[in-house]
């Protein structure tokens, strides 16, 4: 398989060539993704619909039971992420267990990554292997964040409806007005709602919600056992439009440049010799000396 | 790995499928080698209790792992090994590499051999032996993707 071959499988909703295409992806250089996403971009559309929250709310579960009921509608590909241990850089991919049944049945591709320690609850490439599976042919792409803490909030500038799932007895309202996570959901979701709590969880984060005149915000209490008001969110995920165009696009634009430059210095950066007389001088001076030294190197 | 480093496509984390393909609740082992893996830098995938062989194909071609990991300590590994083995030949996948470990007598080992399911290591086994064992069947198959995208 040559590049030019997997573009063609890609296309044609081949799974192993979106499977190594994803691959490819996520660990060549610059040149390669570049080589892929050129041949691929505006190739698809599809609605991104993002799942995020703490670790342990039923993420995964919920996207195991919505995603049969939403292939009713168009094709759907899934994209999990999880994180991958500091110490050692693996990572334990879990999220398929709880959807291996219904993704088998219904021929649903899905892909989990690690995130390779890459900060804000996506991993760097979530961007470009979204791109593939729009290209693909899904009508639907199910983004599954790595359990989030208040912070990680990438998945609102890349998901087109970012639902943020929470269960009952994770803090009180102090809790729900909080910026970060609490700020980015268009759907909010109690999972668990047999528990104890549920209908206080539910009431914090309308109250949260009516005060931030986001009264059209809809907070849904769910039951992932019996799929209790599951109908109500998959109405929601129909019914609302693609947004985020422009911040997508500007995101991504930043992330390359971004990468390019670090790439061009990155050997200064690993070459240098860190002994005492380097780390007793500041690092705006050396990072101002560095880049200034790149640059007479290109004016040459 | 670094953010935004240069770097080749073959050179990122190992990864791996665990998968038990048959009528077998026995998942204690599997756990420890889903750790050990993980602490040697691999991205474990592991398929959960009680799936088909042709799930755990199907798995493996949409992940796009190196290798496969099959165990099982119930006496199916003759049936359920060649499953798997049946189903990826007719996929016509051949860079995925297949080892595979349980209560495995010495006798059938050879057979195993020769379906292509390598390892076949028993209780017991050092987790040094099993990694360093992934590691090279991974890096095999990773010579062959390697040539393919250049």
């Amino acid at each position: 398989m040559s590049i030019n071959n997997l573009i063609s499988g890609i296309l044609s909703g081949d799974n192993r060539s979106i499977a190594r295409a994803i691959s490819i992806v996520e660990s060549a250089d610059i040149k390669t993704r570049e080589k892929i996403i050129k041949e691929i971009y505006n190739r698809g559309n599809a609605k991104i619909i993002g799942i995020t929250g703490p670790p342990g709310v039923g993420k995964s579960t919920i996207i195991g039971n919505i995603a049969p009921m939403l292939s009713d509608y168009g094709k759907i590909s899934i994209l999990a992420v999880d994180p991958a241990s500091p110490f050692s850089g693996g990572s334990i991919l879990g999220n398929r267990i709880r959807m291996q049944e219904t993704l088998s049945k219904k021929n649903i591709f899905m892909r989990s990554t690690s995130n390779r320690l890459y900060n804000g609850g996506l991993s760097e490439y979530s961007w470009d292997i979204i791109k593939i599976m729009e290209a693909s042919g899904s009508d639907f792409i199910i983004l599954e964040t790595v359990g989030s803490g208040q912070s990680d909030i990438d998945i609102m500038n890349i998901a087109d409806i970012t639902c943020v799932v929470l269960a009952p007895g994770l803090g009180d309202e102090i809790q729900a007005i909080k910026s970060g996570i609490m700020e980015i959901g268009d759907i909010f979701i109690v999972n668990k709602i047999d528990r104890e709590g549920s209908y206080i969880a539910i009431k914090d984060i309308r109250e949260t919600l009516n005060l931030g005149n986001k009264i059209k915000t809809p907070v849904i209490g769910i039951n992932s056992i019996n799929k209790e008001n599951y109908d109500k969110f998959l109405d929601y995920i129909i019914k609302w439009d693609k947004k985020n165009y422009k911040k997508k696009y500007i995101g991504k634009l930043k992330q390359i440049i971004i990468e390019d430059i670090y790439n061009k210095y990155s050997c200064y950066i690993d070459n240098m010799e860190y002994d005492e007389n380097t780390l007793k001088k500041d690092p705006y001076t050396v990072a101002e000396a560095i880049i200034k030294n790149m640059n007479e190197i290109i004016d040459k | 790995m670094e953010n935004g480093r240069n770097r080749k496509y073959t050179e990122a984390p190992i990864k791996i499928l665990l998968a038990k393909p048959a009528i077998d609740g026995h998942d204690r082992g599997i756990f420890v080698l889903a750790r050990a893996f993980r602490d040697a830098g691999m991205d474990v995938i592991y398929a959960g209790l009680l799936p088909t062989p042709e799930e755990v194909v199907d798995t493996a071609i949409n992940e796009d792992v190196d290798v496969i990991a099959l165990s099982l300590l119930n006496g199916a590994h003759l049936t359920a090994f060649k499953n798997v083995m049946d189903i990826l030949n007719k996929k016509d996948v051949h860079d995925i590499a297949v080892v595979g470990g349980g209560i495995i007598p010495d006798d059938d080992k050879p057979i195993l051999e020769k379906m292509g399911v390598t390892g076949n290591f028993g209780p017991g086994t050092p987790l040094k032996i099993i990694i360093k064992h992934v590691r090279e069947r991974a890096m095999e198959v990773r010579k062959i993707k390697e040539d393919e995208y250049k």
